[in-house]
């Protein structure tokens, strides 16, 4: 690890303000991305403005949304009755993620921005990486790609966007809030990821001296079902190999509404609207789920090493459909 | 004296003598040991697989803050290579030449003064190479193949005859992949040197080994040399070699003139302390519609690294796992750019009883008989090799329980016939074994004037429970209680031990401990031969036993006395005596020894539309010989199941194509077993004291893992119809 | 040899960037003048001697490391030292308490929850968290919610045996 100057924050401007001052720092939360990155010598950023004493650590209910503060760790939101009670698609996918221990210190806001998982960006040694170093090309494709993703991406990046909780979140619409040295704005979380297509070296739209603050979650109807499937080879403690949050407000056989979101497949948490066409407002019955999977991993791009995932995330997305809708195949 | 035969076959399941210190924090492993004054290490790797070092750059590294030196091949010192073993010769001197023959060979050493900077640092140190193109694929024809390397290779009858005649005959490949020990222990060294004289703390699980390789290296004698290592951190045969990463810090220690430590990185951990090689392997099967085998012809090729070598005779098992007339056995290694792969748990044994189990399943189902049934129709008492009984083969027995624990008979032989909701379910089984590999060994036995015992060799305990069994069997031979004896081990001043590897260890030290006190008591007893005032003048070593602290005639409790007297009336401090074990000769006793056995069954859970295999229920029926400690002969078999169920569903080492580079070098992509990935294990022990040794143990550590792999293919063959006959089988293999 | 290198007084560690942290651990306080890059799992180990917290990948992957910061069980070596200040951190070291072992420490010696002991105070930090966190309801919740802790010798059976017997009562007060 380089030597840097380590900064605690004490209150939200001054951390914006520090960042601003400096383009090469970067923000400490939990750590579980950020001192990994700099252990394997990714990321070297001379100043660390450790932000975890931030006030924004809260999770509140107002109306039909939860505010969630970009510090309230992965094990704090599912320990909250409401997430229980109306988003199980948003417990369950921070529950099957990591371990106890990395869910303890892993924040919200960072669960957003962590970084791939691919061996090839993680180890400084691979030159290759479009993602560190623009134009140099990408490993991954002519390597041994098994993690990685097959949509949004191209041969100059395949890399993997692995979090579990922003697939959840990026089905339900969720919001970030954000505040920069000079003004907040909100965005959409389906706005808010680049894809490696569109560029391997920028990933989302959060500029260097803007923290994201809070998470909006929009509560859905107290009738809708909701749950997340995550397929792996090791049953715990492992990124999705695929995965699927599944929403569905079901009136009398038919499907009213449907969210879809997709993991383990997309260099972005992958919203399958495609499939929500196609599910709303046909019959709950496991050919209208078939029919929907059909319609999701059209634009599939694969490398040998990933083609599996293609017909893999279909059955876990009709698989997930049928748990959430109780119907058996 | 008691005799083995006297004693139950299962030893009482005490808790283990270093629990205490185990779950407190305060048993020290190497990497935990530290001295005023030290300087820290850090390794450099090259990032080619083939091709010479053009020119090293260290001058931003060397003048970075706290930077104390950065070795490389143009400043080194030369060092002598250790000598061979029986695993192979001592590997490679580090940094001798420019010449790179794998990613991530150490190409320098940065020293510091704490750990951040050297880290730090040696992301400074760059090198330019000149590339070659790497040999990587096991089955590329342009990689040199080293034939019978071990002399094993085996023939008798005529085994291509025979599968031409035969009435049934199967012909398989069956493919095993690159797996990495892992140690959860990150491998550490700590160097200091006193003038000539140099004491190493390292993660070894034979530091008699490591002391040798350090004299030769160094060119002083092993009486300079100590190697310490009172707790290991698991090492499933990583830490049977003197790695160049020892060698390495001692130069370093030695050129700076500083206590040097160094702690490998858990990516270092996959290229730097051997692997599990890949293999393929061939096998034909002859053998008749009633079930009996008439031919087999089991061929493999392994992996193997540029500049050194690795016992793995994948196929050697198959000369006598079963009664065949007609058997070949030939395995090659190739050459390739790759780290040095070297023994992890059951080396060889794993892979070859995978293939011979798998082959044994399939037929079972072309023949209509039942996989239990088939193994016991081609059971051998005797060795096939050499036609002597085996020392010890309980191996029906083990069956026998074993099936009926695990409700065999409830199978109905058709595959995809059960299931449960969305779950296919699957019964499978195979037959295990594993020859021990014994050396001899030695154990020193102390008795002290107030009647406790201190026994010790330079053994090690890599979480077997040598440290318990060894105070066991001490107590139970010196008639002390547990509480009075203490085993020491893990220091190369001590007795010499063997390897804590080859499922040897228990059964050789084991004997020399057994030796060694009952010298001692014999030297207890020619103490008081002249003794009037002892009631034991006069009577023959030979016609004693001993229990409550005391030495006392044989049956007779009453005619005897105690250690403490005896001692205190000679004005004796303590006395000891030095024991020791040398394997038996199978031709000398008339046995052929054996190893233990085993018979695993398991119950699989199959989703066939996500390729998911969960493992729900595992049986392990072993014959260990005599057991010496039910309690953690049986955490032995967990432990190995455990590394089973990994080698079948979730290990693969994976080597970027391209570059040579391990592609998965993390414990976050290489996936090695969790705690919900295991199932309640149910093990029984069964069988007699083997007779092929004193003690009547065989060792237990590698046997759990044997058979586990073709027992879970086996049961997903049967839970969904599909052969799998290449491990991992990771879930894409069944979509 | 255990002496812990406490004062090492090199010039060239002027160029180092370092900061004065108090850390509270096992109830005990200490001042470290330390370079800013030293994680907690580093500082509990080469600074204060601490030895029982393991490393055993140093990437958050395998939980030897796990410690309690403010009862929470969490991985030291992804937190750096100086995040740690102020706040309470819990060692192996700290959960031997007056009256002897902790009763998972006593339950995994029973249940032979370990073989080589190198990922044990991992296991029993996260084992006690765990029960604190009421998820020892079954074997089926404590072997999910103790998978963050790698056991490479495989006692994983054991470890839920131990861990199922405090949190029955299995003869041992549990004062968790």
């Amino acid at each position: 690890m380089r030597t840097f100057d380590y900064v605690r924050a004490t209150d939200t401007q001054e951390a914006v303000r520090l960042l601003a001052d400096d383009p090469a720092a970067s923000c400490l939360a939990g750590g579980t991305t950020q001192l990994d990155l700099m252990k394997d010598g990714i990321l070297e950023p001379p100043r660390l403005i450790d932000i975890t004493r931030l006030p924004l650590h809260g999770i509140e209910r107002r109306g039909e949304s939860l505010h969630v503060g970009a510090l309230a760790t992965m094990e704090e939101l599912a320990a909250e009755p409401i997430v229980a009670e109306r988003l199980p698609v948003v417990r369950e996918s921070l529950l099957l993620g990591a371990s106890v221990q990395l869910r303890n210190m892993a924040t919200i806001g960072g669960n957003l921005l962590q970084r791939t998982r691919c061996r090839y960006f993680r180890d400084p040694g691979v030159a290759e990486c479009n993602k560190r170093s623009p134009g140099s090309g990408c490993a991954a494709v002519m390597g041994a790609a098994r993690m990685h993703a097959v949509l949004g991406v191209s041969e100059r990046c395949i890399a993997l966007h692995a979090s579990d909780l922003a697939v959840a979140l990026v089905s339900l619409d969720a919001l970030v809030h954000i505040q920069g040295p000079t003004q907040r704005r909100t965005v959409p979380l389906t706005e808010f990821y680049i894809t490696a297509a569109e560029s391997p070296e920028h990933e989302n739209v959060l500029d260097h001296a803007e923290l994201i603050t809070e998470v909006e979650i929009p509560l859905p109807p107290p009738t809708a079902r909701s749950g997340y499937l995550k397929v792996r080879d090791r049953v715990s403690y492992e990124f999705a190999l695929t995965s699927a949050a599944v929403l569905l407000v079901i009136d009398g056989g038919t499907i009213r509404q449907a969210r879809v979101g997709l993991g383990g497949v997309g260099s972005k948490p992958w919203r399958a609207y495609e499939a929500e066409h196609v599910l709303t407002g046909a019959p709950v019955t496991t050919a209208t789920f078939l029919d929907a999977a059909e319609a999701t991993m059209r634009d599939a791009w694969t490398v040998p090493g990933t083609e599996f995932k293609v017909p893999l995330a279909r059955r876990t997305l009709v698989r997930e459909l049928q748990t959430v809708a109780g119907v058996t195949s | 004296m008691s005799t083995v035969e006297s004693r139950p076959l299962i030893g009482e399941g005490i808790s283990r003598v270093d629990g205490p210190r185990k779950v407190t924090g305060a048993a020290p492993y190497p990497m935990d040991f530290s001295v005023p004054g030290q300087a820290y290490g850090t390794l450099v790797q090259s990032t080619i697989a083939a091709g010479r070092i053009v020119r090293m750059h260290t001058d931003e590294a060397a003048h970075s803050p706290g930077v104390v030196t950065v070795l490389t091949h143009e400043n080194a010192l030369e060092v002598g290579t250790g000598p061979a073993s029986v695993l192979g010769a001592s590997p490679p001197a580090p940094l001798r030449n420019d010449r790179i023959v794998h990613h991530g060979q150490h190409i320098a050493f940065v020293v510091a003064e704490t750990p951040e900077q050297a880290t730090a640092a040696a992301r400074l140190v760059r090198a330019d190479y000149e590339a070659a193109e790497p040999l990587l694929d096991l089955q590329d024809p342009r990689a040199e193949h080293l034939h019978d390397p071990w002399g094993m290779d085996h023939s008798r009858g005529d085994a291509a005859a025979a599968l031409e005649s035969a009435e049934v005959t199967l012909h398989s490949t069956y493919l095993t992949a690159d797996n990495t020990n892992n140690p959860l222990g990150l491998f550490a060294t700590l160097a200091v040197w006193d003038g000539d004289t140099l004491t190493v703390h390292d993660t070894s699980q034979w530091p008699s080994m490591v002391r040798a390789s350090l004299a030769m290296a160094f060119g002083i004698p092993e009486s300079s040399v100590r190697v310490l290592v009172p707790y290991v951190g698991g090492g499933f045969g990583a830490g049977l070699r003197a790695w160049p990463h020892v060698i390495l810090t001692a130069m370093a220690a030695r050129m700076t003139k500083r206590p040097v430590k160094l702690v490998l990185t858990r990516p270092q951990m996959f290229t730097s302390i051997g692997h599990r090689p890949s293999g393929v392997q061939w096998l034909s099967v002859g053998i008749r519609r009633d079930g009996e085998l008439v031919a087999l012809d089991h061929r493999s090729l392994s992996s193997l690294s540029m500049e050194d070598n690795d016992f793995e005779p994948f196929s050697s098992g198959t000369a006598f796992a079963y009664q065949c007339p007609n058997v070949i056995t030939r395995d090659e290694q190739a050459k390739l750019n790759i780290a040095v792969p070297t023994s992890m748990r059951a080396p060889a044994e794993a892979q070859g009883n995978f293939a011979l189990e798998s082959a044994l399943d399939e037929l079972s189902y072309t023949l209509g008989i039942d996989p239990v049934e088939l193994r016991l129709r081609n059971h051998t008492d005797v060795d096939p090799r050499n036609g002597l009984p085996w020392s010890g083969k309980a191996i029906l027995e083990c069956y026998e329980i074993g099936a009926r624990r695990f409700g065999w008979s409830d199978r109905n032989p058709e595959p995809r016939s059960m299931r449960d909701g969305n779950w296919l379910v699957g019964y499978g089984m195979a037959s295990a074994m594993f020859p021990y590999f014994a050396q001899p060994c030695m154990a020193e036995a102390t008795v002290n004037r107030d009647g406790s015992a201190f026994v010790r060799s330079a053994a090690t305990d890599i979480g077997t429970g040598t440290y318990t069994v060894m105070a066991q069997l001490s107590a139970e031979e010196l008639g002390l209680p547990l509480e009075k004896v203490r085993f020491d081990l893990g220091d190369s001043d001590m007795p010499d031990s063997m390897m804590a590897g080859g499922s040897g260890l228990t059964g050789a030290l084991g004997n020399a401990v057994h030796d060694a006190c009952r010298r001692l008591v014999r030297s207890f007893v020619d103490l008081v031969r002249d003794d009037a005032d002892s009631p034991l003048m006069g009577i023959s070593p030979h016609d004693v036993e001993c229990s409550d602290g005391r030495i006392h005639l044989m049956g007779c409790p009453d005619r005897g006395e105690s250690y403490v007297d005896i001692l205190a009336r000679h004005g004796t401090p303590q006395l000891s005596a030095t024991g020791s074990s040398t394997p038996p000769d199978a031709k000398e006793i008339g046995l052929s020894l054996a190893g233990a056995y085993g018979a695993k069954f398991v119950e699989v859970r199959v989703d066939p539309d996500l390729g998911l295999v969960r493992v729900a229920r595992v049986v392990s029926a072993i014959d260990g010989g005599r057991i010496l400690n039910e309690k953690t002969a049986r955490s032995q078999i967990i432990g190995g199941t455990v590394g089973g169920i990994g080698m079948a569903l979730l290990e693969d080492t994976v080597t970027d194509p391209r570059t040579g580079r391990i592609a998965n070098g993390t414990f976050a992509d290489y996936l090695v077993a969790v705690n919900a990935d295991v199932p309640e294990l149910d093990v029984v022990f069964v069988g007699e004291p083997d007779r092929g040794t004193p003690t009547g143990t065989k060792g237990v550590g590698e046997v759990g893992l044997v058979g586990i792999a073709p027992a879970i293919t086996n049961a997903v063959y049967h839970a969904t119809g599909k052969r799998i006959r290449s491990l991992p089988i990771t879930l894409d293999t069944l979509l | 040899m255990r002496d812990v290198a406490s004062e090492r007084d090199v010039d060239s560690r002027s160029t180092v960037n370092e900061r004065v942290v108090t850390l509270d651990v096992n109830g005990r306080t200490y001042t470290l003048r330390l370079d800013t890059r030293v994680t907690l799992l580093d500082a509990l180990r080469d600074r204060l001697g601490l030895v029982g917290t393991k490393k055993g990948c140093d990437q958050g992957a395998c939980g030897a490391c796990t410690v309690h910061l403010d009862g929470r069980r969490v991985l030291s070596c992804l937190t750096l030292a100086a995040q740690a200040e102020g706040r309470e951190i819990t060692t192996i070291e700290g959960l031997t308490g007056a009256d002897g072992p902790h009763p998972v420490q006593r339950a995994f010696m029973e249940h032979d929850g370990f073989q080589c002991g190198f990922c044990t105070p991992g296991q029993i930090m996260s084992a006690v968290a765990l029960m604190a966190e009421g998820r020892a309801g079954s074997d089926e919740e404590i072997r999910e919610y103790m998978s963050g802790n790698i056991c490479r010798c495989g006692a994983y059976p054991n470890i839920v045996a131990a861990i199922r017997a405090v949190a029955s009562g299995g003869g041992h007060d549990a004062h968790l």
